[in-house]
């Protein structure tokens, strides 16, 4: 049970070289899972390696209950660790792999014993007790990764993209496996990952960063439907968010010779500053439907383009197009739509399901309401 | 599944069959070409000098044994025997310690200096060890070790340090970062996880080494007879060189005494190989 705390938290290499975490700003809650979610050299792995003593920081504080962490070696953080790589000692057998860590902290022997044939059990690795990681698959390999964790009764988990080596059915059973783990252990956990799916499905909450900084930190449906700024936008969702920059016309529409859409969700006291300039419009490729009537509003928003791909993944079709601009959008239609490569289609959205972002910071422009249309919408950002 | 399935197809058997043909007629004559003087050594071992020049390829008839009692006993190759086991053993042991945790130290940290280091470590190698013996034989008389198994132990750790350092490094900066920060995060210190993980898992190469270093001390002669004066104190090569006059030589007992030599040679080589070195890495990371 542990509140860990990041406060401006810092990374540089070398004293000229560049800045690879930048003021990193978290508190992780008692029995939380936190996710750091971000594209590859974004500073996640680095932060969770600060976190567990493996990389030095270089300014800010690390907390853990309280505890200034900074200066206490890796050995002593009473914190367990889950390797992309599994990092399973090879000369040793699933039995001495659980139990190594445990040993060392001179834990009992029955009491090893116990924990070991506890977590084996729980994780299926019964069987296989007695033999060396060069004989196990790579799900098995990485149950015994997490048993090794596990049995060490932590005060923190830290995952470091730990089914990025697993086929695809294999991380689907793992990630519920860690799910069901962690409301047993009710453990705090932070969880590194570049798959939004992991990170939606398994984060109480989700830490998006980018280039080294934060860029939002909330549950990850209000991260989805509230997007701080563009990366984010982009960043959850796939396809990502389409975005269109398009110039604000009478005060509180967008009306251009491809887009149409009313900004009800925007004052026009805040709109009034944009009127004059140009603002970033987002819609969700799951927003757009061939008909006002599948949008399911009477003032639908519309986008006017030519189909350039259509590609049938079975449950649902994707329609890529590109619009008079140049700009291209993907929407998410049913899997029946008909539609031809060349076609010129209208794509409408409930002008309530679009975001509105600043084209100069690439921040979300406030909005009175939230992007209505989803009972998932609701929720407080955090 | 039938057993012809795990067979290549049979167009491709015939000549599967030929390639396995020629690569053990390859092998065959291979060991011939080496076990040979070997076993020729081995008759000889047991057969008196003048034998041996009535007829150098003879068959032994009878079997000297006794030539082995007389080059243990009489020749004190029992002492040779045993300065060479002290003084290379301890030599190998101090080369495998020292050489594996400078070679882990290396291979493993970040501190200034440690390519310099790396680099003259390296170009020692480079050199042939012959250009040391006078300033080996310096310091050694300098420091009131020569004609000590002491300085020749010394001597022996300085010569094979170099190499055996360079080979471990090789190896150990191969094993996977995330078993070292595993370890960390499991609770141990450096000293720990290089006992508990670097060694167990490095053992195919510190074998590697062991057996290296064993054969060339074992076999060393050059800096042994330089080095060392004392009948008592002689390593079985200067013991073999006893057989040796400046006009005779006697060729039954040199191979009985090199038979005695090339004994814990083999042993060491059977005990050190296979078992230490199969499969040490397979599966650590993915």
């Amino acid at each position: 049970m542990a509140v860990v705390q990041l406060s401006r938290i810092c990374k540089r290499y070398g004293s000229g070289g560049p800045v690879v975490v930048d003021n990193v700003d978290v508190t992780v809650g008692d029995g939380e899972f936190m996710v750091l979610l971000g594209p590859s050299g974004c500073g996640k792995s680095t932060t969770l390696r600060m976190i567990a003593g493996l990389e030095t920081i270089s300014s800010g504080t690390l907390s853990i209950n309280g505890r200034t962490m900074n200066d206490v070696p890796a050995k002593d953080r009473d914190i367990a660790m889950v390797f992309q790589s599994y990092a399973l000692y090879p000369h040793m057998t699933v039995a001495e792999n659980l139990a190594f860590g445990l040993k060392r902290r001179r834990t009992p022997s029955a009491e090893v014993e116990r924990r070991v044939r506890e977590a084996a059990a729980m994780l299926g690795l019964i069987p296989y007790l007695d033999r060396k990681p060069q004989a196990l698959s790579g799900g098995q390999r990485q149950r015994v990764a997490l048993g090794r964790a596990m049995v060490r009764e932590p005060m923190v988990f830290l995952f470091d993209e730990p089914l990025s080596n697993l086929d695809a059915a294999l991380r689907v059973n793992t990630r519920n496996e860690l799910i069901k783990q962690h409301h047993r252990l009710a453990s705090t956990m932070i969880y590194v990952t570049h798959d939004q799916v992991e990170a939606m499905t398994m984060g109480t909450r989700i830490c998006v960063m980018n280039g080294g900084r934060v860029a939002q930190v909330g549950k990850p449906l209000d991260v989805y439907w509230n997007p701080a700024d563009t990366f984010v936008a982009r960043f959850l969702g796939a396809p990502p968010m389409n975005l269109f920059t398009v110039p604000v016309s009478g005060g509180d529409r967008v009306r251009t010779a491809a887009i149409e859409t009313a900004l009800t969700r925007w004052s026009p006291a805040v709109l009034a500053p944009l009127a004059a300039g140009e603002v970033v419009l987002g819609v969700r490729a799951e927003d757009l439907h061939l008909s006002v009537e599948a949008a399911g509003a009477a003032a639908a928003g519309r986008i006017r383009g030519r189909v350039f791909a259509v590609e049938p993944l079975g449950a649902e079709t994707l329609l890529a197009v590109e619009t008079e601009g140049g700009t291209e959008c993907t929407a998410r239609l049913p899997r029946d739509t008909r539609a031809r490569v060349g076609e010129v289609v209208d794509l409408f959205f409930r002008p309530d399901a679009a975001f509105l972002f600043d084209p100069r910071s690439t921040a979300a422009v406030p909005a009175l309401s939230r992007p209505g249309g989803d009972p998932g919408r609701a929720g407080g950002v955090h | 599944m039938s057993a012809d399935a795990t067979l290549p197809p049979a167009r491709g058997r015939g000549g599967f069959l030929a390639s396995r043909t020629a690569l053990a007629v390859v092998i065959a004559a291979y060991t011939a070409y080496t076990l040979g003087p070997f076993l020729w050594l081995a008759t000889m071992s047991v057969r008196t000098t003048g034998e041996i020049s009535a007829d150098h390829y003879a068959w032994p008839r009878p079997f000297h044994w006794e030539q082995f009692r007389i080059a243990w006993v009489d020749s004190d190759f029992a002492t040779y025997f045993w300065n060479s086991t002290i003084v290379v053993v301890a030599a190998v042991a101090a080369v495998t310690l020292v050489g594996a945790a400078a070679a882990h130290a290396l291979a493993r940290y970040r501190f200034r200096g440690n390519r310099i280091i790396y680099g003259i470590l390296f170009s020692s190698i480079i050199f042939p060890p012959q250009i040391t013996l006078i300033s080996l034989y310096q310091i050694l008389v300098d420091y009131g070790l020569y004609n000590s198994l002491l300085g020749l132990t010394l001597v022996y750790v300085s010569l094979q340090l170099p190499l055996t350092v360079y080979l471990l490094e090789g190896f150990f900066a191969r094993i996977p970062q995330d078993l070292f920060d595993a370890a960390k995060m499991d609770g141990y210190g450096d000293i720990e996880i290089f006992r508990r993980i670097v060694l167990p898992i490095g053992m195919p190469a510190i074998a590697t080494t062991l057996i290296l270093n064993f054969i060339q001390l074992w076999n060393e002669f050059l800096f042994a007879v330089v080095l060392i004066t004392d009948p008592d104190k002689r390593t079985l090569p200067i013991g073999i060189r006893a057989f040796m006059g400046d006009h005779f030589q006697d060729i039954g007992m040199i191979a009985a005494g090199v038979m005695i030599s090339v004994v814990p040679v083999i042993l060491a080589y059977v005990f050190f190989s296979e078992k230490l070195i199969r499969g040490m890495t397979a599966g650590a990371v993915k």
